[in-house]
């Protein structure tokens, strides 16, 4: 075991470098002749954010009683965007690359990793208009004010057990689509229902009673409740929620890195 | 330094038709499905079957080989790309492979974000790369070009400057390709001189070529292969000569 684990941070080091330049590959190929560059980070988000706002709270006239509902809704919105993108690209990943794999030996799973890296990077821009517009609610924005408070600083674990579970959906789904092309397109579908059954721009209240124990079954539920307790409520997230968000994530984790680990010598002939 | 133990490997020709639910499908509603599994079992072959070799320190081995004898394979099972379905693989020291130039180039990027990006690909360090950085941009010959997408590039050009970096350091075992063809005349012998400096210097060669000359003018060993099994192992020339004759009748 410990033998193992030494064996992962060894790894870990010898392929940093390599990881660093595919992460920074993705961000200049994304931005290659764009005049503004990476501030399209910065601005997508925030451009996002005013569309959605506008969508959401002024023409559907949606909101959550008692809450400040544009950061609620962003809020849900960053992260379930941060998991479709990463998870999207997480599971291309091997595909995509079978140039290199075919070619020369780099570890596998550094293809979905990095893919989840590099969404998280922009995810991590999309948290500067984010904070804006928590600030902004002093101002009156959304009608609620939303509080700056001491459990911001569990945000981290939150984002952290999000990323992880992701990192571990990612392993799978790739894993799987290698050897079932199919699962591109059954994937896409499977996102979208996922997108409506997670409580991103609605509230588990409207949901009937008898159904949401369901609904709470989604980890995404638990993901964006987390963050939301914290930021839209301003309460410490409950020990049950912290420990369900670090469940989800571990045993994804798991699942996802013994598929792929079980598969990932049979990749190369199914490319 | 390589030692290859009995090994085999197994493909599986059948796998590229049912790795969708379409097919499945279909093959069960056509009711082939019993048939076809039945059929599968027979529809793969070897692509390397008991090959047994050793290589030593400093040596330089030539594989030759009519085409699908499986030169290729055994090169990627010594750098590790591919798993052996049968027996084992001992490899002591850096392998640099040089299996096909460029396999880490993105054609978007520029040549100078490409020689960082393959030199991670292929294992360099980045403080490594930082170094040998100008050295890579002379060899390659193609300083006015740093800042031009690959994709703009001839594949002269881009062959250059894979070869460049590729060979930028001393690997302990070099795995090469077919390559020596790469580039124009000028870089071809430059390319060549490369190769021979290295081999003088003590690293460990597995040389895949077509071309006999290259292979009598470099290698002191060869092996020829066909059809995944090994004819004959050792002296260039006789061996050589051997693969001639059964090649040209």
């Amino acid at each position: 075991m410990i033998k193992m684990m030494r064996n992962i941070v060894w790894n870990f080091k010898k392929y940093r470098f390599l990881m660093n330049e595919l992460i920074s590959r993705d961000f200049k190929v994304k931005y290659k002749r764009s005049v503004l560059g990476v501030v399209w980070s910065l601005l997508y988000p925030i451009l996002m954010m005013i569309v959605m706002a506008v969508v959401f709270s002024q023409m559907f006239k949606f909101k959550v009683e008692g809450q400040n509902y544009l950061v609620y809704l962003m809020t849900g919105i960053i992260m379930f965007n941060y998991f479709s993108e990463a998870s999207n690209n997480g599971m291309t990943s091997i595909v995509v690359n079978f140039g290199l794999l075919n070619k020369v030996y780099i570890p596998k799973y550094i293809f979905p990793l990095s893919k989840c890296l590099f969404v998280g990077i922009n995810f991590l821009l999309t948290l500067i208009p984010w904070i804006g517009l928590i600030a902004a609610s002093y101002f009156g924005l959304g009608e609620y004010v939303c509080h700056f408070n001491i459990y911001f600083l569990l945000l981290p674990y939150v984002f952290l057990c999000l990323f992880i579970f992701t990192v571990g959906i990612s392993f799978l789904l790739s894993a799987v689509s290698v050897l079932l092309r199919d699962m591109f397109y059954i994937y896409g579908i499977i996102l979208m229902i996922w997108q409506y059954v997670t409580p991103v721009f609605y509230s588990i209240q409207i949901i009937p009673e008898s159904l949401q124990k369901i609904f709470k079954l989604n980890p995404l539920y638990q993901f964006l409740e987390g963050a939301r307790v914290i930021v839209v409520n301003g309460h410490a997230p409950s020990g049950t929620l912290l420990l369900t968000m670090g469940l989800w994530a571990v045993g994804m984790l798991l699942v996802g890195a013994i598929v792929f680990k079980k598969n990932q010598d049979k990749f190369i002939y199914y490319i | 330094m390589i030692t290859l133990n009995n090994i085999g490997m197994k493909y599986n020709l059948g796998v590229e038709r049912d790795n969708s639910f379409k097919q499945t499908f279909i093959n069960i509603l056509s009711g082939k499905h019993r048939k076809n599994k039945k059929k599968k079992e027979d529809n793969f072959f070897w692509a390397l079957k008991d090959v047994n070799f050793h290589v030593d320190k400093g040596e330089v081995v030539g594989l030759i080989g009519s085409n699908g004898a499986g030169k290729s394979t055994l090169l990627k099972v010594v750098s590790g790309v591919m798993k052996p379905t049968e027996g084992s693989v001992q490899v002591n020291g850096q392998i640099s492979p040089m299996i096909e130039l460029g396999a880490g180039f993105d054609m978007e990027l520029t040549a100078r974000e490409n020689i960082y990006l393959n030199g991670a690909v292929l294992g360099y360090s980045k403080e490594l790369l930082d170094e040998k950085f100008e050295d890579i941009v002379e060899f390659s010959e193609l300083r006015e070009f740093l800042d031009v997408p690959v994709k703009n590039f001839s594949s002269g050009m881009t062959a250059k400057l894979a070869f460049s970096i590729a060979t930028i350091v001393d690997p302990e075992i070099l795995i090469v390709d077919e390559i020596l063809s790469v580039g124009d005349i000028k870089f071809q012998e430059k390319s060549k001189n490369k190769m021979m400096e290295m081999i003088k210097g003590g690293t460990t060669v597995l040389y895949v070529s077509h071309n006999l000359q290259s292979i009598r003018d470099l290698c002191n060993k060869v092996v020829w292969l066909e059809h995944g099994v090994v004819q004959e192992i050792g002296d260039t020339n006789e061996v050589c000569d051997h693969y001639y004759k059964s090649q040209m009748g």
